[in-house]
């Protein structure tokens, strides 16, 4: 009977044979009969995984992809901005909302990205003589675990 | 299998693939598929009966965890050979038993009756996996014609990180009211259909992700008419088609 309707060319829609990867993945998990609390427990790390897949929608990144394409269309259709007119909406952007100029403006947003919100995290690491680089790296740090820490807060959150 | 080898077996852990009729014959296929892709479920797949059931088991690896990919594709590969003859229950991914009278036991006696009554519900028919998507381009164009607010957020969102975010969130916003309206309609053209399970959309763009499950003699039909639609949608809407497979959204779980 599976070969009856085995896979057509040549049409209007997409007929995986043999299913892929992906949707195997997404017709097995968090499916099938379970054996009392046995099986909960030894797929624990798998519901979670298959629940993540579902958060991801109302998320940062997501309306920012969004936006992205969005843009991406706008300047397919209308021919694109030279990089001119790119430059300088952009450092208008970074002085929007603030008193200061469009340069220190800028300069600012670029001041809190390498140093994070204040200066202390300097303080914290006197080590030696390291200057920008080394503080950049070090809120590069404390970012990339602020994002695994949110990651693990989150999971427990399914969890519970 | 002789009795030596039936005594051997029956000690060892069973990796439960799914439920069966107890006078279900294991097709030529399967009792190989277990060992395709390196996926090696140790021994060839058997069937465990008692009473009007019997489980379709295999010896799980014994030096290694379950979960490589080659593990989950064989764990469909030997429920899809057996429901393409005979109708199967899916147990849940990764069920290990520690040997055959465990099986019996705590499976196939304490649920006997509720299994031959899911048995029954799946008999003679088939699970297919309609997915449908927005084509990107097609329906971000639409939705800017559609909603002037956006086409102003989109203006402005050069200007910085909160334009760009709030520009996001209207696009998905609106993907979100165009699905909910679409959606419900696409299901009915879908036809007749003796059970669906809507799962939520993984993606803005993700239309419809419905489980349908179809009478084994309306198959054919089925697939035309989702070709139809796929048709009908060219351009817009991108329609993928999973199956004929395994009950796996139609056995209860608890």
């Amino acid at each position: 009977m599976t070969q009856a309707v085995a896979q057509r060319r040549g049409s209007y829609i997409d007929r995986p044979s043999p299913s892929s990867l992906a949707d195997v993945v997404e017709l097995i998990l968090d499916k099938g009969l379970v054996i009392d609390a046995y099986v909960r427990v030894s797929l624990v790390g798998i519901e979670l995984l298959t629940i993540d897949a579902r958060i991801v929608i109302a998320s940062v990144d997501t309306y920012l992809r969004f936006a992205e394409a969005t843009n991406r269309l706008d300047l397919y259709e209308h021919g694109g901005k030279d990089l001119g007119e790119l430059t300088q909406s952009l450092t208008e952007g970074g002085s929007r909302g603030k008193t200061k100029g469009a340069l220190d403006g800028a300069k600012d947003k670029v001041g809190e990205l390498l140093h994070g919100s204040d200066d202390d995290s300097d303080d914290s690491d006197d080590d030696g003589e390291g200057g920008g680089s080394s503080s950049s790296s070090s809120s590069r740090r404390s970012r990339a675990r602020q994002s695994s820490s949110r990651r693990r807060s989150r999971t427990e959150d399914d969890d519970g | 299998m002789s009795p030596v080898d039936s005594d051997v077996a029956s000690t060892l852990a069973c990796y439960v693939f799914g439920i069966v009729d107890a006078d279900a014959e294991l097709p030529r296929s399967a009792t190989d598929a277990g060992e395709l892709d390196g996926a090696d479920f140790g021994s060839a797949t058997r069937l465990v009966r008692n009473g009007r059931v019997a489980a379709v088991v295999a010896a799980p690896p014994a030096d290694r965890p379950l979960g490589r990919a080659a593990d989950l594709l064989a764990h469909d590969r030997v429920l899809a050979t057996l429901a393409a003859t005979t109708a199967v229950l899916p147990m849940r991914f990764g069920t290990v038993l520690p040997d055959e009278d465990a099986v019996v036991e705590e499976l196939l006696a304490a649920r006997h009756d509720e299994l031959v009554q899911q048995l029954d519900r799946i008999r003679d028919r088939l699970q297919f996996t309609v997915k449908a998507r927005y084509e990107e381009d097609a329906v971000l164009r639409e939705i800017m014609a559609t909603h002037p607010e956006i086409t102003r957020l989109r203006e402005r969102s050069a200007a910085g990180f909160d334009d760009q975010l709030r520009l996001g969130e209207a696009v998905v916003g609106a993907l979100t009211q165009l699905r909910e309206q679409e959606a419900p309609a696409i299901v009915s053209e879908l036809g007749p259909h003796d059970g669906a399970v809507e799962r939520a959309p993984g993606s803005p763009e993700e239309l419809l992700n419905v489980a349908l499950l179809i009478p084994a003699t309306d198959v054919d039909r089925f697939v035309a008419r989702v070709e139809r639609l796929g048709e009908q949608h060219a351009g817009r809407i991108r329609i993928r088609l999973v199956g004929p497979s395994p009950a796996y959204d139609f056995v209860e779980t608890d």
